[in-house]
């Protein structure tokens, strides 16, 4: 059954969007990952204009982040203080994000700019995930226990001025590399469509050393909160929210997510990393593939509205 | 003279309107006898290939006497088999049938091939930038780029035999008749491309509109169905944009354009999509809040209901 997208203005199977927002939303069940760097990807390769792809995928991340936000908050695992200012320069990076999608749509190079962003981003994470993966087999086959990281230790990060203090978290130090993480996080939001927690999360543990517990739940605050801005930015500055695609992703990811946590239960944390890390390495070959081999065509059209 | 030719032309738009009706409902071979009172009677062919050759054992009875006065001059006149095609979230493209006739044919039979016909469909002009990709250190990358002010967004031709046989270029160019020749103005900004380059630009826009078959081109689409009644079919695909088509109908004969005539054609929007749309760009603040909307209350349903199916 074929449906019309007003917005991507592209006719495509109704099965098709639903079971890729299943298909990922499973693989963010699965490894309890957002999945927006994922799907976005996936939009393009279907011939979603990648300026719709991204506008719409924040909307999506509202809907998959929601619920989990809700989770953590009614389990008191939020710290509020910290969240409201990563939430602040959020819509800051999310602002500027939102403007430079404007900019380089006009220009056009922000397929370009989208891609090399993805590439790049996916490539890091890819490889040290992978590095990270086979040395965490290794170590559980030869059974030697490594001791986990120090904490309490003090670093630059505690040696900024503006210093605060964290209760739920139970941190004094200082609101600008919560600040400066929450205008970069945002900024990936509007401009890749991501939540951006698997740079939250780990900036959060290993730079802020915000007690793991209240991690997951602060950075879902964040997301919840900066993808709804983004999409109502993006809806009104650059109208590529597709209001009809996002319903069938967000139909597609819930009842895949709720399958994929089932599925990732039966499998062990170093195997699931090894095999996410594949699947992000793999994205990102394909879109670099997309870059450097001769486009069959090298003309494309781009329509600028009513005139 | 005039109500006797307007009554004329009604008659034979009746016909043809039957004709065509009854051809399109039975599909198949039907050889109909219009009404008595028109002077030579037609022998209606199923819509044949024009270049097929079939015997025609048309009563050929020409009324002109050989030396007499000149005859009436031909012209056209034709209609859409919808005026108004709504657009609605299912839309997954559409066929129009654009059917018209020739006033005062001479030509004996279907088959004659007397007169060309030309019929172009045009959507609304829109504004659009092409861009071109080249190679940099590696990479496929966006390099040039022209504005085009004014492109149709859709355009379909259909002809009983190729253009360049019909008439000169010439004569298709002065009525922008055929891909080399789609009305199409370029951005001031696009004055000092010289001729080959602004042919490139012309023809990848022609290129790609046709991949999306937005462009599309019968060469021998256009079949006569008896001595002045023609028909041809066209198809829209759902990416088409809606808006205002204009139709026109080109007669030729030995090349030279003898009549034209133009009808419209509106697609709408309509339903849901229909209200996504203006909703998206007429009140894009509210509509962004709409869709955080939906997407916060879905991911809360969702919640709730696999929430209480693990309790």
């Amino acid at each position: 059954m074929n449906i019309y997208l007003p917005i991507a203005e592209m006719s495509a199977n109704l099965f098709l969007f639903i079971g890729m927002g299943a298909s990922v939303g499973f693989l963010s069940g699965m490894f309890g990952v957002g999945g927006g760097f994922l799907m976005t990807p996936l939009l393009i390769f279907t011939g979603v204009p990648s300026a719709v792809a991204v506008g719409t995928e924040a909307a999506q991340i509202v809907a998959s982040s929601v619920s989990g936000a809700l989770a953590q908050w009614r389990r008191r695992n939020i710290d509020f203080k910290m969240g409201t200012i990563l939430l602040a320069g959020g819509i800051v990076g999310s602002v500027f994000g939102v403007e430079a999608v404007k900019a380089l749509r006009r220009v056009g190079q922000f397929d370009l700019f989208v891609i090399l962003s993805y590439v790049t981003m996916l490539g890091v994470i890819g490889t040290l995930m992978m590095i990270e993966s086979i040395n965490a087999i290794r170590q559980a086959q030869s059974g030697i226990v490594v001791a986990s990281r120090q904490r309490g230790q003090h670093n630059w990060v505690h040696r900024l001025p503006l210093k605060m203090r964290f209760h739920r978290s139970k941190l004094y130090i200082s609101a600008i590399p919560p600040l400066t993480l929450g205008v970069f996080v945002g900024f990936l939001a509007a401009i890749m469509g991501v939540g951006g927690g698997f740079i939250m999360v780990p900036a959060m543990i290993y730079l802020l050393k915000v007690p793991t517990n209240v991690v997951v739940g602060t950075s879902l605050f964040q997301i919840t909160f900066v993808t709804a801005a983004t999409t109502i930015l993006h809806a009104t500055q650059n109208q590529t929210v597709d209001a009809t695609l996002a319903l069938l992703l967000i139909v597609g990811g819930v009842i895949g997510a709720q399958f994929g946590a089932i599925a990732g239960q039966r499998l062990k944390g170093e195997q699931l990393r090894f095999l996410l890390a594949g699947i992000v390495l793999l994205v990102a070959l394909r879109l670099a593939w997309s870059l450097v081999v001769h486009p069959g065509e090298l003309f494309s059209l781009t329509a600028l509205g009513r005139p | 003279m005039g109500s006797a030719r307007r009554r004329h032309r009604r008659t034979i738009a009746s016909i043809a309107i039957g004709v065509l009706t009854a051809c399109v409902l039975a599909g198949a071979a039907i050889a109909q006898r219009p009404a008595p009172s028109q002077p030579p009677s037609v022998p209606t062919q199923p819509a044949p290939p024009a270049q097929v050759p079939p015997p025609a054992p048309a009563p050929a009875q020409e009324t002109r006497p050989p030396e007499a006065p000149p005859l009436p001059r031909e012209s056209v006149h034709a209609d859409v088999s919808t005026r108004r095609i709504a657009v609605t979230s299912t839309f997954s493209g559409t066929g129009i049938i654009v059917f018209g006739a020739v006033d005062n044919s001479r030509q004996v039979s279907a088959e004659s091939g007397l007169y060309d016909v030309v019929i172009v469909i045009s959507g609304a002009p829109s504004r659009l930038v092409a861009r071109k990709k080249s190679n940099v250190g590696g990479l496929w990358i966006n390099t040039s780029s022209v504005t085009f002010t004014s492109v149709p967004s859709y355009y379909a031709i259909s002809s009983t035999r190729p253009l360049d046989e019909v008439a000169s270029d010439d004569v298709l160019k002065s009525s922008g008749i055929g891909f080399d020749f789609v009305p199409m103005t370029f951005h001031r900004s696009a004055r000092n491309l010289t001729a080959p380059e602004i042919k490139e630009w012309r023809d990848a826009v022609v290129r790609l509109k046709q991949h999306e078959r937005l462009y599309q081109q019968d060469e021998y689409g256009v079949a006569f169905v008896g001595r002045s009644l023609f028909r041809s079919a066209f198809d829209m695909p759902a990416t088409v944009t809606v808006g205002a088509f204009e139709t026109r109908v080109y007669l030729f004969r030995d090349g030279e354009l003898l009549s034209t005539y133009t009808t419209k054609l509106d697609l709408e929007r309509e339903g849901l999509e229909h209200f996504v749309h203006r909703f998206a760009f007429d009140h894009p603040f509210f509509y962004g809040v709409f869709t955080v909307l939906i997407a916060v209350g879905a991911g809360m349903l969702a919640s709730y209901v696999f929430n209480r199916n693990k309790a």
